[in-house]
């Protein structure tokens, strides 16, 4: 469904007819307790991402990304406040309507990529699409297209173990992308990838997030990301400590030097 | 611009869950090794205990007529000297089919027809179920019930109201304790039970009146001795006198006492010097050293057997007709005494219970397979908690619960067979062996092969069944999870 090239006026939205959030965040929090310890690990995120936007997410190691995304991915319930998905409470949802939504709607790279381990590259990658219901023939194709894409099609046979972290990071994005999510929700993606492959990834990112206007929400800390961006949001202990436009940034940076 | 609008996410066919489950199981068999070994140790304990059983029951079931066969010359010397016990006539009416040889003995000695022998079945046939339900009682309870009598003085004692009154109090205080019919019945029974007790008597006397008529006949000549001519003039004496002996009978009896006599010679010429001193220089061993079990084991061989007769000869010993061919046979049948004495001793406990193979074989198993439960209920759980993560990660690409739960069902279930199969296979080598060594020949010529094939198939179902409920518990608990909280279990 690509229905309008999302490329829209890169501000915060003044014309909110053309602009649908397509997540909100409304006082979300996140504790974890052991026993009498508690950790905050979100204390209290606002936050609206809005359909076709590219944005990335920076703090440093501790701040919340990973349970941020965690929560907007539907993947852990908030202690406190709620999560909207094209405005739909996340927490309103069945148990086969979440499944569906992770399913095909929400395509994650996760940090840790977890990969199923006794399962090959292209294995990894049609799981989503059998739970999705793709007949095998066509999701081995269509694995085989993912993995070319990542760089990592003459590998498809080997398994997590045999290949290096690399390589297992590109079998997560391909995985991610298995079923043409609207929504991707990428955890430091480029982590383990030289500056080459890492272009590439970015690029791939970036072919999505233009073309097929899929809505990508990235952790990293890696600076090119900056220039493909829409937005950029910076985590800190928990709390949004800032977000702004990338030409907002850029002024910044340019006023610096 | 891609819009979002949330379905039920649809379930895979059971021919693509399979495929994946199986998936795992191949690449995960090796790491399963001690899950697997578990469920294979268990089960082989299992199904050593049944096949040890069932083949001891068969055993028991095929050699039974052949341990009759060897008491046949010492139940007919009871038989010709004194009269059956209350409890044996009650026993042998109630089970008896008519027309029934031991009814027309009974009938021919007491000279009651055979019409009122039938019409005491039904009461024999209760009296035998008060029998056995008192012999069941454990000694203590029997004592605050009846005192200190048993076998049918019980009935005799009961009737009697301070003994009824005693009974039916001490009875109402026992929970545990069920009398097989109601107490009305019962009562009714023990009125009734004068009538049965005369006739009992009148049992008996037929058979003392036989018995006399048996003794007169030949004197003061012992029984044994007589039974040496009983497929001629003695067993007509006995049939005359009102026993059941048919021709068949008859002959094997006569030739048995024969066996015994010549026996018997043998065992004696162990203390004949000259015998003693040839077998000694035959073994190469001290005459002192010889003994009847080394004699024995010789003469198994004809050609042993045949010296041996020619050294009887040369001692001039008699040889009570013996040729070596008999007294090959004769030897090799000690030996199959032997083994039927065993057997008769090692399966005694056999029948009843599950599968027949005796109620405290069944006990047994059922605890065993308690054990068996929770090694395999442990396994599993661990096994089922240390892929936590990756139940989380499927969830996060879409997986309905219940896919996640049959794919670890199949695979439990896969790892329960292959277990179950090994298990099943070791049980029964393991059982077959001592089984092999304990009954040697007996043991072929009675194997139970299809039981044992249900009883192999019984562990793997057991095997898997265990294996699969071990396996529900830990994966519903984490497929219900949230994925992110199902990872943070570890
Ligand atoms: N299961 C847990 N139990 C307790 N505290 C937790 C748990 N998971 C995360 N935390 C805490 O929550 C906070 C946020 O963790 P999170 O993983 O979201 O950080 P992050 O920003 O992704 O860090 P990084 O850049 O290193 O990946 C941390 O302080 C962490 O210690
Ligand atoms: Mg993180």
């Amino acid at each position: 469904m690509t229905d309008t090239p999302a490329h829209m006026p890169l501000s915060e939205p003044e014309d909110v007819v053309s602009r649908r959030v397509i997540i909100r965040a409304v006082g979300m929090q996140k504790v974890y307790q052991r026993g009498e310890e508690i950790t905050y690990a979100l204390r209290s995120i606002d936050v609206e991402v809005y359909t076709g936007e590219f944005i990335v997410v920076m703090g440093p190691s501790g701040s919340g990304k990973s349970t941020f995304f965690n929560m907007i991915g539907a993947l852990d319930s908030p202690s406190k406040g709620r999560v909207f998905i094209d405005e739909v409470d996340v927490a309103q949802l069945t148990a086969e309507e979440l499944a569906f939504l992770r399913c095909r709607k929400i395509g994650y790279i996760f940090q840790s990529y977890n990969l199923i381990q006794y399962m090959t590259a292209l294995e990894n990658v049609t799981t989503p699409m059998a739970f999705g219901g793709v007949m095998p023939d066509e999701a081995r194709k269509r694995g085989m297209d993912l993995l070319d894409l990542v760089g990592l099609s003459d590998r498809w046979f080997h398994r997590p173990i045999e290949m290096s972290g690399g390589q297992q990071q590109r079998v997560a994005i391909a995985r991610a992308l298995a079923n043409q999510p609207s929504i991707l929700l990428c955890d430091e993606p480029t982590a383990n990838l030289d500056h080459h492959t890492g272009d590439e990834i970015l690029a791939i990112l970036q072919r999505l997030n233009k073309e097929r206007g899929v809505t990508v929400i990235c952790a990293t800390h890696d600076h090119r990301m900056m220039n493909i961006c829409d937005r950029l949001m910076w985590i800190r202990d928990g709390n949004i400590e800032r977000i702004a436009r990338r030409d907002e940034v850029e002024v910044e940076v340019g006023s610096i030097e | 611009m891609k819009r979002i609008d949330v379905q039920n996410q649809p379930k895979l066919s059971s021919g693509r869950i399979f495929q994946i489950a199986v998936t795992g199981v191949k690449y995960r068999l090796f790491r399963a090794m001690v899950t697997v070994a578990v469920i294979v140790v268990a089960m082989a304990f299992l199904m050593n205990i049944l096949t040890e059983s069932l083949i001891k029951r068969a055993v028991a079931d095929s050699v039974r007529e052949q341990i009759e066969d060897l008491h046949r010359v010492d139940r007919w010397i009871a038989r010709l000297s004194i009269p059956q016990s209350a409890e044996d006539i009650l026993t042998q009416i109630a089970k008896a089919e008519w027309p029934s040889s031991y009814g027309e003995e009974i009938s021919a000695m007491s000279g009651m027809s055979m019409d009122a022998l039938k019409a005491m079945q039904p009461q024999a046939q209760e009296a035998v179920q008060y029998l056995r339900f008192f012999e069941n009682l454990d000694y203590g309870r029997l004592r605050v019930l009846v005192g200190p009598v048993e076998s049918t003085r019980i009935f005799e004692r009961l009737q009697t109201e301070r003994g009824w009154h005693q009974f039916s109090t001490s009875l109402a205080d026992m929970r545990t304790v069920r009398l097989p019919l109601p107490l009305e019945q019962f009562q009714a029974f023990i009125e009734g039970w004068d009538q049965l007790d005369a006739f009992i008597d009148v049992v008996r006397e037929g058979q003392t009146r036989a018995i006399e008529q048996v003794h007169e006949a030949i004197g003061d000549q012992p029984v044994v001795e007589a039974l040496q001519d009983a497929d001629g003039a003695f067993g007509q004496t006995i049939r005359a006198a009102g026993f059941a002996l048919d021709p068949e009978e008859a002959a094997s009896l006569v030739q048995e006492v024969r066996r015994m006599e010549q026996t018997l010679l043998i065992e004696g010429t162990i203390n004949i010097h000259g015998v003693r001193q040839a077998v000694a220089a035959e073994r190469d061993i001290l005459p002192g050293d010889v003994t009847m079990p080394m004699i024995w084991r010789m003469v198994r061989s004809r050609d042993r057997a045949e010296w041996f007769l020619g050294v009887l000869q040369e001692n001039q010993v008699d040889q009570g007709g013996l040729t070596p061919e008999t007294l090959t046979m004769i030897a090799r049948q000690r030996a199959h005494a032997r083994l039927l004495a065993v057997a008769e001793q090692q399966t005694m406990e056999a029948g009843g219970g599950l599968m027949n193979i005796g109620t405290r074989m069944t006990w047994l198993a059922f605890v065993s397979m308690l054990v068996c439960a929770v090694g395999i209920a442990n396994a599993m759980l661990m096994s089922v908690t240390e892929r936590f993560r990756e139940i989380a990660t499927l969830k996060c690409l879409g997986a309905l619960d219940a896919f996640i739960m049959t794919v670890f069902l199949i695979e439990a279930a896969l790892l329960g067979l292959v277990g179950g199969l090994g298990g099943a296979l070791a049980g029964f080598i393991l059982a077959g062996t001592r089984m092999a060594v304990t009954f040697r020949s007996l043991l072929w010529q009675a194997f139970p092969w299809n039981e044992i094939l249900v009883a192999g198939l019984l562990s793997i179902g057991v095997g898997m069944v265990l294996a699969a409920i071990s396996a529900v518990y830990p994966s519903f608990r984490a497929a219900r999870l949230a994925p992110m909280e199902a990872m943070r279990i570890e």
